[in-house]
C-alpha cells in the first residue's frame, strides 16, 4: 500500500464530516432524536412492523 | 537551542502528528455537538456524548464480543461470556422494570421469526471474518484500524441490501413479539429473565473456573462502566443502545445521493425509516452516537499514539474483512441488530429473541471460524 492506515482514516473521517455536515445542512431538521422503532406499528429496533403468524 | 529542537525530527513528528489528529477530531466533535445542540439540544448532546464514552471504554478496555466468542469455541476460554452476561444482568436490572421505576423507556422485544434465525447465523459468521461485531467494527475504525476500514464501507452496504430484504424476510414465518414471563408484573418478569441470565453467566463463570480460568478484575470493571453508560442510554433515549440501524441508514442515503431510489422499496416506506430517511441523519439516534462512538475512541488511539502504530493487514484478510462486513451487514437487518441491540439489549429486555439471536449467532460464529484460515486468519 502506498498510503499509511494512518493518511487514508484522516481522509475518510474529514470525509465523512464533510458528508455529515452537507446531509445535516440539506435535510429537515427535527426538534428531537429519534429511532425509528418510535414511529407506527414498529415491533422491532429498526422500525419494522409487527408480524404475527405470518408465512408465505 | 531548545530541547525539543536539538531532537530528531524522526522522533518529534509522531507525537505532533498525532496532536494534530486528536485537536482534529476534537474539533469535530466541537462542530457535530453544536449543531445537534442547535436542533434537539441537550438529548442530543448527551447521547452523543454518551456515544464518545462508550467509545473511548470500549477501546479502553478492549472490550469486544468477536474475540471473546472465537477464544471461548476455540480454545474453551470462557470468562469473557461469563463479564457479557454480567453486562446484560446488569443492564436487565433497569431495563424490564423501566415503568415500575418511573422511567419513560421500555426495552426491545422483537419478534421471533425465521429471518432472526438466518440473520443471526450470517451475522455470526461475518462477526468471525471480519474480526469484530458492529461495536467492534466501529471502536477498531475509530482507532485507525486498516482492517474496519474496509470491514465498515462494506457493513453499511450489506445493511442496506438487508434492508431490501427484511420486508420480503418477515413473510418466511413469524411468532410475534415474546417477552419472557410476558404476563408476570414487571418485577417477577425481572427476578425470571435475571434468574436466566444468572444460570448462564454463573454456569460461564464455574466452567471457567474449573478450567482454571479467571475472571479479571479489570474486564469486571469494564462491564460496570458499560453498564452505568448503557442506563444512561436508556433513560436518554427511550431505549436500549443499538448500532446498526445507523449504518443502514447512512448507506442508504448515500445510495439515493448516487441516484438510487431507495425510497421507494418497502423497508423505506415503513414510518420510522422513512422519517429517518427524510432528516437530518443527527436527528437519528444510532447514527449520533455511532459518530460520537468513532470520535471518543478516535480521540484515546490519538491520544495514545495508537494511529500511527496502525498496519495494512493482508489482501487475503481485507477481502475477509469485505466478506464479513456485507454478511455482517445483512444478518443485523436480518435478525433485528447485532451484538449490541439483539444480544445485550435484547436478553436485557426480557425477550426472547435475543436468547435466540444468541445461541444461532455463536452457530455462524463457529462455521465462520472454520472458514478464517481461506483467509489467512488463524482459527
Amino acid at each position: 500500500m502506498i498510503l499509511s492506515p494512518k493518511k487514508i482514516y484522516l481522509m475518510l473521517i474529514v470525509l465523512g464530516a464533510i458528508l455529515m455536515t452537507f446531509d445535516h445542512l440539506t435535510s429537515n431538521a427535527l426538534t428531537d432524536v429519534v429511532s425509528p422503532s418510535g414511529l407506527g406499528n414498529a415491533c422491532a429496533p429498526c422500525g419494522a412492523p409487527c408480524v404475527d403468524n405470518q408465512s408465505k | 537551542m531548545s530541547k525539543a529542537a536539538s531532537m530528531p525530527s524522526a522522533v518529534r513528528r509522531p507525537l505532533s502528528f498525532e496532536r494534530g489528529s486528536l485537536a482534529l477530531f476534537a474539533s469535530l466533535a466541537v462542530l457535530i455537538a453544536g449543531l445537534v445542540s442547535l436542533d434537539t439540544g441537550l438529548t442530543g448532546v448527551g447521547l452523543f456524548i454518551l456515544g464518545g464514552l462508550l467509545g473511548a471504554m470500549f477501546l479502553l478496555f478492549q472490550y469486544g464480543f468477536a474475540s471473546v466468542w472465537r477464544h471461548a469455541l476455540v480454545r474453551g476460554e470462557v470468562m469473557g461470556l461469563a463479564a457479557h452476561f454480567l453486562l446484560i444482568g446488569l443492564c436487565a436490572i433497569v431495563f424490564i422494570p423501566a415503568s415500575s421505576l418511573g422511567l419513560s423507556a421500555a426495552g426491545t422485544v422483537a419478534p421471533v421469526t425465521i429471518s432472526l434465525f438466518v440473520g443471526a447465523f450470517i451475522f455470526g459468521l461475518g462477526m468471525q471474518l471480519a474480526n469484530g461485531c458492529g461495536s467492534g467494527v466501529l471502536y477498531s475504525f475509530g482507532s485507525g484500524s486498516g482492517r474496519m476500514m474496509v470491514a465498515l464501507p462494506f457493513f453499511i452496504i450489506g445493511s442496506v441490501l438487508g434492508s431490501f430484504l427484511l420486508p420480503s424476510a418477515l413473510g418466511w414465518g413469524s411468532a410475534g413479539p415474546v417477552a419472557i414471563a410476558g404476563g408476570l408484573s414487571d418485577g417477577l418478569r425481572t427476578i425470571v429473565n435475571l434468574a436466566f441470565i444468572s444460570v448462564a453467566g454463573f454456569g460461564f463463570y464455574l466452567l471457567g473456573r474449573h478450567r482454571g480460568q479467571q475472571l479479571s478484575k479489570r474486564l469486571v470493571l469494564a462491564c460496570l462502566i458499560i453498564a452505568a453508560l448503557c442506563w444512561a442510554v436508556f433513560v436518554l433515549s427511550g431505549h436500549p443502545w443499538g448500532v446498526t440501524f445507523g449504518f443502514t441508514l447512512w448507506g442508504a442515503k448515500l445510495a439515493q445521493d448516487i441516484g438510487i431510489p431507495v425510497e421507494n422499496f418497502t423497508f423505506w416506506q415503513w414510518p420510522g425509516p422513512a422519517r429517518a430517511l427524510s432528516h437530518s441523519l443527527l436527528s437519528d439516534i444510532s447514527s449520533l452516537m455511532n459518530i460520537g462512538m468513532v470520535l471518543g475512541a478516535a480521540m484515546v488511539a490519538a491520544g495514545s499514539g495508537q494511529l500511527s502504530r496502525q498496519n495494512w493487514p493482508s489482501g487475503q484478510q481485507l477481502v475477509a474483512a469485505a466478506v464479513g462486513g456485507v454478511l455482517m451487514g445483512i444478518g443485523a437487518r436480518l435478525s433485528f441488530g447485532c451484538n449490541i441491540g439483539a444480544f445485550l439489549g435484547g436478553i436485557a429486555s426480557g425477550s426472547l429473541h435475543g436468547w435466540i439471536w444468541f445461541v444461532v449467532a455463536m452457530t455462524g460464529s463457529w462455521a465462520g471460524i472454520q472458514i478464517r484460515p481461506r483467509f489467512g486468519l488463524e482459527k
